[in-house]
């Protein structure tokens, strides 16, 4: 079960993103207020605010975190057409008996877009320090910090056009070396015209380039978000989608000859599971850890949550939902159980 | 109403709507035009610039106003400081009525009163502003704004014969047309020069533009207040309050931004609206009279009239939520609350009402979605909820078992059988079963005739009362005897040398009793240890015993009765003669392999009815469990818990050589994988043991990257590079000093973080036991060094220095 615990952000407008680091005991904010929040859990599990600062000018997307390994480092995207990277710094000089103060120093802006960048990861550690970025114009660009002490040198590596109004990219998380850097790339183009809405993208080691090597035709509603499921030992990649419902793909590489000889890998596309719990706009899909739990939220106010039963079948197990929006403080969530079940296809917690 | 665009030949710097919104002006530095705007088109009326030839710099119009009360009238400014008049009714150079040559450099605005007829007022980049009546030869009156320039300048549209004024040093002077000797106020409004103002229609604001990124609004009624500050991408050019929207306004970037934005100025952040069809920054706005339609002109050498039915909306696309799970499963979940219920408590209650009676709950979507009316647009405010979860039993369990799963250091069996119960007491029943099921399959009686395909003749030999030293680790020596027997039995069927490589590795176990206790003729899965008595077991028996149940079963097994039952015999049939008869063999085999194994073999039966003499290996029996392992693991990576195939992995040590079917890129796969997970739990000690018991070199080079550090010479500051106790340079090895006993350290060297004094290690552990300060003490002259000295030890640091 859950307890529920309301954060007084203090952010003055929408809070676009939330981030939990790799350890889980940092967290990041990010709003249409332009400043970005940094948390810190204590010994408590109580949490409270690190840093706070205006990072940008304009709506700030997205926050992400790097992997530890390259310090305390974020990178946020902004309306105001940039993508930064931020690091933590602890200052010099520490007063007596105080611990010096950490804040954040923005490492470099990169303004190479000239529309909103609307998302921006961060790649597989394995992959060294690269930073993806996908923008409303449709453009998906690689950056890589080569020397990864220098936070403030960044190389534009890839530019490739995607289809215009790029809302969110996934990178592939798999450490196996048999899968080659992959991206997926979801649009929130509103027209079902334009066909797929979902586009996967992979580095080929031969030609250096990113090709795109596959269109998820059977989603033509706008994407919000998507996230490869964290692949710490499967054979195939899962990919989730928010679209106007909660889809779960599974993606398995398929060494045919053909492939081989072309280097680029064909992908059989199977749709694992489509949920319509939220019967409303799906806006976040994000995985646990161990990708073996989904949780998607949407516009009817509920988190969900999906996990994989023992014969691969995706089943709800969980919905949250916070007590009532007004008054905003509440003690406990309001399980579906619990509360009043006002859609039938609300699923108790078991 | 429809948007459309008319192409110029040169960049647009300002437009002008007449006075009842059907005619516009266009003027830039070579553009000086007038349309008609038409129902979906603009018709061109009349081209002041016709004639190529004329280049007079006082046709390069940097603005132009439209008189509001004679619709003849229109007045531009001029880059080279004059101020024309044109009287739309005459023809030729007549047109031109007025040419003031009064400003010493480029006029920025020009603005005609709203009300009075014939008023007109110019702002140059010469700090002043100028009153014409157009009727006067002269300008009326000269405003100082003791300012380098004036940007803007723009006739109140409250008070009469007031005008505000903004100047390039960020200030805003609101002037008095009847007073030219001082402002009536002056107040500093940016931190960069402020480029354009906008009076409020029906309040009493003015808003104003800056290169700070910024548009601020400010309450004129009284003493200037700041009421609203909106922050943009770019520096703002032009701005236009959007008529009957008290709290919209337009906004043009002088740079980087082509778009037009459309703010509410409660919520600065987000445009309302956006438009995006300008290639380059746009120039000016103005509103057709009317808030859904407006026209702009822009750099892109066009002139657009825009319909609000066509802008984008960035706010809808902006994702409302965020969603994030952590190492724990806590969920954090940030949502837009939701402002039905507070705007008006009784639609909020039929709204309610509705929802529970609806039969199609999408219609609830839309009304908590992000299209929102325009109303509530500003209402943005979002909450941020922490799910913590209560069900710690997962993470918690992968802990348990990373910490306490055994996965060297003692023999296969021992440590599956370890882990299994470790499994099963944090309630893993499924993973509990996995290990057990592999120690049945993999444990040596079983696994090691799977490869060498031979059983009997292990067993044929007395091993009681015999000792062997184990000096070597269990895990290498199981697999030595593995490997040997492999390959001795591989180079055929020599008894004779397989007995004395077999007893090589087979000590015996004749006084270890708790061996004893085996029930015989069980199979080897059911036993299992206690965790505890384990290890009590194995301190008390210490090293020589580390072979222990590797060996201790195969002792079990000899003092158990040796009549066989029937079963035996039959899977020996097809093995014709040499060694003697395997007489465990019962015991171990599971029902499967028997039914198996019992169809093909059930002919021999009469034919041989003792077994005494075979020892030939009965190749088809030996059914691999290895496909059916592989898929297990492969099952559990699958469902997410790596922990399981990737510790399996490891403990199988050698005997994974067998598991065919999993590539070594899965491998390393699920080692990366696992590696991961430990590092998230920063559980390092874990993930490094994984790391150093890894076969495979690519995860266990994952160890030797980034492990060397450099010192410098704490006198010349140059690199010890030969060894780190002595400096190549100047010959000293004072720095390597002991800060306690004074002796060059060669070793291991600790030292505090932050004053970088230190010694041995074992004279600092002591001192640090005792003391709290470091124990250099300086002379007075370094009170810098004292200070720190004389601080707490921060961190020690232990160097091996060579």
């Amino acid at each position: 079960m859950f307890e529920v615990q309301e954060i007084n952000a203090e952010h003055k407008d929408l809070i676009h993103d939330v981030a939990y680091d790799f350890y889980g005991q940092r967290m990041a904010t990010c709003s249409s207020d332009q400043y970005v929040k940094v948390w810190d859990q204590n010994n408590d599990g109580k949490w409270s605010l690190s840093s706070s600062w205006k990072a940008h000018s304009g709506s700030v997307w997205k926050v992400t975190w790097a992997h530890p390994e390259f310090g305390q480092v974020l990178a946020t995207c902004s309306f105001d057409r940039t993508a930064a990277v931020w690091e933590e710094i602890v200052g010099e000089n520490p007063g007596p008996g105080e611990r010096g103060t950490r804040y954040w120093v923005r490492r470099t802006n990169l303004v190479d877009s000239r529309t909103s960048v609307t998302d921006v990861k961060f790649g597989p550690k394995t992959q060294g320090l690269i930073l993806a970025t996908c923008s409303a114009d449709g453009i998906i660009r690689i950056y890589e910090a080569p020397d990864v002490m220098n936070l403030s040198q960044w190389t534009l590596q890839h530019e490739v056009q995607c289809k215009p109004s790029c809302s969110c990219l996934s990178w592939n998380p798999s450490f196996s070396k048999i899968h080659p850097p992959m991206l997926a790339v979801g649009c929130d183009d509103t027209s079902a015209a334009t066909g797929g809405k979902v586009f996967i993208y992979e580095f080929s080691e031969n030609s250096r380039r990113w090709t795109k090597i596959e269109t998820i035709s059977s989603i033509t509603e706008p994407v919000h978000d998507l996230a490869f499921s964290p692949n710490l030992g499967r054979s195939y990649h899962v990919l989730a989608i928010a679209t106007k419902d909660v889809r779960i793909l599974n993606l398995t590489p398929v060494n045919d000859n053909n492939s081989i000889q072309s280097g680029i890998t064909k992908l059989d596309v199977q749709t694992a599971a489509q949920f319509e719990d939220h019967l409303s706009t799906v806006w976040r899909v994000c995985w646990n850890i161990t990708g073996t739990i989904l949780a998607s939220s949407g516009d009817d106010g509920y988190v969900r949550m999906f996990k994989m039963n023992y014969i691969n079948s995706w089943k709800s197990v969980a919905a949250l939902k916070a007590g009532l929006p007004t008054p905003p403080i509440s003690q406990t969530a309001r399980y579906i159980k619990l509360g009043a079940i006002s859609q039938p296809r609300e699923v108790p917690w078991h | 109403m429809a948007t459309f665009n008319v192409a110029q030949d040169g960049p647009v710097n300002a437009l002008a709507l007449n006075r009842d919104n059907t005619q516009i002006a266009i003027g830039g530095r070579n553009v000086f035009k007038v349309y008609s705007i038409e129902e979906d088109s603009f018709k061109e009326i009349c081209n002041l610039r016709a004639s190529k030839s004329n280049l007079n710099l006082s046709f390069s119009c940097n603005d132009v106003a439209w008189s509001s009360t004679d619709d003849h009238y229109l007045a531009t400014a001029a880059t080279n400081g004059h101020v024309c008049v044109w009287n739309l009714t005459k023809m030729g150079k007549a047109m031109q009525e007025q040419d003031y040559q009064e400003h010493k450099r480029t006029v920025n605005k020009v603005n005609f009163h709203a009300s009075e007829p014939n008023k007109l007022i110019s702002g140059s980049q010469d700090g002043t502003m100028r009153y014409f009546d157009i009727r006067c030869k002269n300008a009326v009156a000269i405003f100082y704004s003791n300012t380098e320039s004036v940007r803007d300048v723009q006739f109140s549209p409250h008070i009469p014969h007031t005008f505000a004024a903004v100047s390039e040093n960020g200030s805003v002077q609101i002037w008095d047309i009847r007073k030219s000797d001082k402002c009536q106020q002056q107040f500093t409004a940016h931190s960069g020069p402020v480029f354009a103002c906008d009076w409020h229609p029906e309040s009493p604001w003015l808003a104003t533009a800056s290169r700070d990124k910024t548009i601020k609004v400010w309450d004129l009624s009284n003493k200037p207040t700041l009421e609203y500050t909106i922050h943009t991408i770019a520096s703002i050019g032009h701005i236009k309050w959007r008529p009957q929207r008290k709290y919209h306004i337009a906004s043009c970037a002088l740079v980087v931004d082509c778009s037009i934005n459309i703010w509410d100025v409660r919520r600065p952040y987000i445009p309302f609206a956006q438009f995006n069809e300008h290639k380059d920054v746009a120039s000016g706005v103005v509103w057709r009279g009317e808030p859904q339609v407006f026209l702009s002109s822009g750099r892109d050498c066009t002139l657009y009239q825009h319909s609000f039915s066509d802008a984008t909306r960035p706010a809808n696309k902006a994702n409302p939520q965020g969603v994030s799970i952590n190492n724990k499963g806590d969920v954090i979940y940030t949502y837009r609350i939701s402002t039905n219920n507070i705007s008006t408590k009784p639609t909020g209650l039929i709204r309610l009402k509705t929802i529970s009676s609806l039969a199609d709950p999408l219609a609830v979507s839309a009304k908590s979605s992000n299209t929102l009316s325009n109303d509530q647009f500003h209402q943005a405010t979002s909450a941020m909820l922490l799910f913590q979860t209560m069900l710690y039993q997962d993470t918690n369990c992968f802990y348990a078992l990373a910490t306490n799963y055994m996965l060297s250091g003692r023999s296969f069996s021992e440590m599956c059988e370890h882990n299994a119960a470790v499994a099963k007491d944090f309630g893993k029943s499924n993973v509990c079963v996995i290990w057990r099921i592999i120690k049945t399959m993999y444990s040596e009686e079983f696994y090691e005739p799977t490869i060498n395909h031979s059983y009997g003749e292990k067993y044929c030999f007395k091993m009681q009362g015999m000792n062997f030293p184990n000096d070597y680790s269990n895990d290498d020596q199981r697999s030595k005897v593995g490997e040997n027997c492999v390959q001795k039995l591989n180079a055929g069927d020599d008894s004779g040398n397989l007995d004395t490589d077999i007893i090589d590795h087979v000590p015996a176990f004749c006084n270890f009793s708790s061996y004893n206790n085996f029930k015989f003729g069980l199979p080897k899965g059911d036993f299992s240890f206690g965790e505890n008595e384990l290890d009590i077991e194995l301190d008390a028996l210490s090293i020589d015993f580390r072979n222990s149940l590797q060996n201790s079963q195969h002792l079990g097994q000899q003092q158990q009765d040796w009549t066989l039952p029937n079963e035996a015999f039959n899977l020996r049939h097809e093995i014709l003669d040499r060694s003697p008869p395997p007489e465990n063999f019962s015991s171990h085999y599971s029902p499967d392999i028997n039914d198996e194994c019992q169809q093909p073999l059930s002919q021999f039966e009469d034919q041989v009815p003792n077994l005494v003499s075979i020892s030939k290996p009965l190749e088809k029996v030996h059914w691999d469990p290895s496909n059916i392992v592989v898929d297990a693991l492969k099952y559990h990576a699958t469902m997410g818990d790596i922990q399981t195939a990737a510790c399996v992995l490891t403990v199988l040590g050698e005997r994974r050589k067998s598991l065919k079917t999993l590539d070594e890129s899965t491998q390393e796969h699920w080692l990366l994988g696992y590696i991961e997970l430990l590092n998230r739990y920063k559980l390092w000690n874990i993930a490094t043991e994984i790391i150093k018991l890894s076969w495979l070199p690519s995860v266990s080079q994952l160890n030797q990257q980034s492990t060397r550090i450099n010192t410098n010479c704490s006198q010349c500051a140059k690199p010890l590079q030969r060894i780190g106790w002595l400096c190549d340079r100047c010959h000293s090895s004072e720095y390597a000093l002991c800060s306690i006993c004074h002796q060059v350290v060669k070793g291991l060297y600790a030292w505090c973080q932050g004053c970088s004094h230190g010694g041995h290690l074992e004279h600092m552990q002591e001192w640090i036991t005792k003391h709290k300060v470091c124990p250099t003490e300086f002379s007075t002259t370094i009170t810098n060094n004292k200070i720190l000295c004389s601080a707490k030890f921060t961190k020690f640091y232990n160097l091996n220095r060579f």
